[in-house]
C-alpha cells in the first residue's frame, strides 16, 4: 500500500498525503511496528492500543495478577508518546485508582524505566510488563525516592514494609472499589 | 574533401618506391609475416608492406585523421582538433568506467536486480555486467531456496537483525563497544538525545559521532533482506528529492522534462552531488560508501529504463541525463567525421 502510494507519488498530487505520512517520521512508524507487534503477542493480561485517530495517543488495560490484592481488577492507563518517540519516555498514567505506593493519587506513576533510565530499545510492552511486576512487587526504595515530591503516598510504603497484612487489604478494598 | 587529400597522397607517393626496395632487402622478414599471395593481393591494391605492416599493428585510425587535422588552416584548426580529443575521451571513457563502478562492489543485491533486468531486456548488451550477473545467479538462487524453505529461521533472522530503536531491519548498522547493533542513524540520536549509553544494555559508549558501519553485518542484511533494504533506500531517496519534484510536478508532466535534457541533466548532477555529500561520513570519508552511492545512482539509471513510462520520477532524469549524453556524444562524431 504505502509503497504503491510511492511510486504513484510522481503523478503529482495525490502522492502527497502518503509522503506525509511516509515523513511523519520514526516515531509514527515506530509506534506502528509497536501496535502490530502488540496485537501479535501481547503481554500477560495486558493490552494497548490508540485510542482514536491518534497514534501517538494510547489506552492501555492490565488485569490485576493473581496472586496480589489487585487481583481481578481491571486498571486502565493512558499512555502519551511524545514526537520524538523512542528517544524520549512515554507518559503513562493510571486512569483506575490504585492503592499502591507507586501510583499517587492523580494516578502518576513513579516507574524508573519511564523516568531517567528510559532507553529507546524499550517498548510499549515491556513498559506494560514493568508496571505489571510492580503490582507483585511494589517499588519501595523507588517510592522513598519519590518521598520529596510526592508527600501523599508515603503512607502506602510504610504500610507496606511494616504490616503487609494490612496493605493488602487496603489495596485489595481499593480494588472491589474503584476496579470493578 | 577532396582537396584535402589530394596534397596527403602526393607526399606518400614519393616515399613508395625507397620503401619497396627495402622491402625487398629485407624480404626475409616481412614473408613471414605475410604470405606472398597476400602481398600480391595487397600490391594489387596498392599497398605497401610497412601500410600493411602498420594496419596490422594499429587498430584505431586515429592517427589518419590527425593529420587531416594539421593539414587545415589555424582558423579551422582551433575548435574541431579539441572537439575530438573530448570525443574520443568520451567514447574510451564512458563505456569503461561506469561498468567498473558497476564490479568493484561488494554488495550482491543491486547486481541481483541487474540480473532480473538482463533477463526481461538485454538491450544493453554490455559484456561485463552480463558477466557480474552470471556470478550473481547462483547466490540470488541460494537466497531465494533460503527464504523460501526455511520461514522460521527467516523470522528469527529478522528479530534478530533489527534495529531495537526503529524495529525494522538494521539500515546501516553500527556495532558499540559492548557488541549491540542499531541503525546507525537510530544510534546516533540516541546517543544526541538519550545520552552516550547503549540502548540496550545502558553501558557507556565512548562516542556517539563516530559510528562506522559494521560492514559484514550490513552485508548480510542485504543478502538476507534485499527487499526491505531497498525499500528503506528508496524511502530515504525520495525524502530527499520530494522538494525538487513538486516544483515542475505541478505546472507540467514529466514529458516537458524528458524532452529538454539539459537542465533534467544538470538538476540530476546536483542532486547526485548533494546526496553523495550527505551520505558520505565526513571525518573518515569512507570510500565504499561513495562507490555505493554512486552505483545506487547507476542503478537508478538502468532501472529507469524499464519503467519509464509509468513512474517518470527522478530516475527518469538520471535516464535523460544519459541519453542527452550519449546523444551529444554522437552528434559530435557525426559532426566530427564529415569536416
Amino acid at each position: 500500500m504505502r509503497s504503491a502510494g510511492i511510486s504513484a507519488s510522481s503523478g503529482g498530487g495525490g502522492g502527497r498525503p502518503w509522503q506525509s505520512t511516509t515523513s511523519v517520521s520514526s516515531s509514527g512508524k515506530r509506534i506502528q511496528k509497536e501496535m502490530a507487534e502488540l496485537n501479535l503477542d501481547p503481554p500477560p493480561d495486558c493490552a494497548a492500543g490508540p485510542k482514536g485517530d491518534n497514534l501517538y495517543h494510547w489506552v492501555s488495560t492490565i488485569i490485576g495478577p493473581p496472586g496480589t490484592p489487585y487481583e481481578g481488577g481491571i486498571y486502565f492507563l493512558d499512555i502519551m508518546f511524545p514526537s520524538d518517540y523512542p528517544f524520549k519516555p512515554p507518559t503513562v498514567v493510571f486512569k483506575t485508582r490504585i492503592y499502591h505506593c507507586n501510583v499517587d493519587s492523580v494516578g502518576n506513576l513513579s516507574l524508573d524505566i519511564l523516568k531517567d533510565r528510559w532507553s529507546p530499545a524499550l517498548t510499549i510492552s515491556k513498559v506494560l510488563l514493568a508496571i505489571r511486576a510492580i503490582f507483585t512487587n511494589p517499588d519501595v526504595c523507588k517510592f522513598f525516592q519519590s518521598i520529596l515530591d510526592n508527600p501523599l503516598v508515603p503512607g502506602i510504603a510504610h504500610l507496606y514494609l511494616a504490616d503487609r497484612a494490612k496493605h493488602d487489604e487496603e489495596a485489595a478494598e481499593w480494588t472491589l472499589r474503584f476496579a470493578r | 574533401m577532396v582537396g584535402e587529400k589530394e596534397p596527403k597522397q602526393s607526399p606518400e607517393d614519393p616515399k613508395r618506391p625507397p620503401k619497396r626496395s627495402n622491402a625487398v632487402e629485407n624480404g626475409a622478414n616481412t614473408e613471414s609475416l605475410f604470405s606472398p599471395r597476400f602481398k600480391s593481393v595487397a600490391a594489387m591494391a596498392g599497398w605497401d608492406e610497412e601500410a600493411l605492416l602498420i594496419a596490422s599493428l594499429v587498430v584505431e585510425d586515429t592517427p589518419d585523421r590527425e593529420i587531416k587535422h594539421k593539414k587545415r588552416t589555424d582558423l579551422l584548426f582551433k575548435t574541431p582538433p579539441s572537439n575530438s580529443r573530448r570525443k574520443r575521451r568520451t567514447q574510451r571513457k564512458s563505456p569503461v568506467s561506469i561498468p567498473v563502478a558497476a564490479l568493484n562492489l561488494d554488495e550482491e543485491e543491486p547486481a541481483r536486480e541487474e540480473v532480473e533486468k538482463k533477463k526481461t531486456e538485454s538491450k544493453s548488451g554490455m559484456n561485463e555486467e552480463n558477466k557480474t550477473g552470471r556470478d550473481e545467479l547462483p547466490a540470488q538462487n541460494s537466497g531465494v531456496s533460503c527464504s523460501t524453505s526455511a520461514l522460521p529461521c527467516m523470522d528469527k533472522l529478522r528479530e534478530e537483525l533489527s534495529c531495537a530503536i526503529c524495529l525494522e531491519i538494521c539500515f546501516e548498522p553500527s556495532t558499540t563497544s559492548c557488541g549491540h547493533s542499531f541503525c546507525k542513524k537510530c544510534l546516533r540520536s540516541a546517543a544526541d538525545k538519550c545520552g552516550k549509553k547503549c540502548p540496550k544494555c545502558r553501558q557507556l559508549i565512548s562516542n556517539g559521532r563516530s559510528c562506522t558501519v559494521n560492514t559484514v553485518l550490513w552485508n548480510t542484511i542485504q543478502l538476507l533482506f534485499p527487499q526491505e533494504v531497498e525499500a528503506r533506500k528508496a524511502a530515504g531517496a525520495s525524502n530527499s528529492r520530494e522538494v525538487k519534484r513538486q516544483i515542475p510536478g505541478r505546472e507540467s508532466s514529466n514529458n516537458v522534462r524528458n524532452q529538454s535534457f539539459r537542465p533534467s541533466g544538470v538538476s540530476t548532477s546536483r542532486e547526485a552531488s548533494v546526496r553523495r555529500r550527505r551520505g558520505v561520513p565526513s571525518q573518515d570519508g569512507d570510500a565504499a560508501l561513495a562507490l555505493r552511492l554512486q552505483r545506487e545512482e547507476f542503478m537508478e539509471a538502468f532501472r529507469a529504463t524499464h519503467d519509464q513510462h509509468g513512474t517518470g520520477s527522478s530516475v527518469s532524469l538520471a535516464t535523460a541525463n544519459l541519453r542527452a549524453m550519449a546523444t551529444r556524444a554522437m552528434s559530435l562524431r557525426v559532426r566530427g567525421r564529415p569536416i
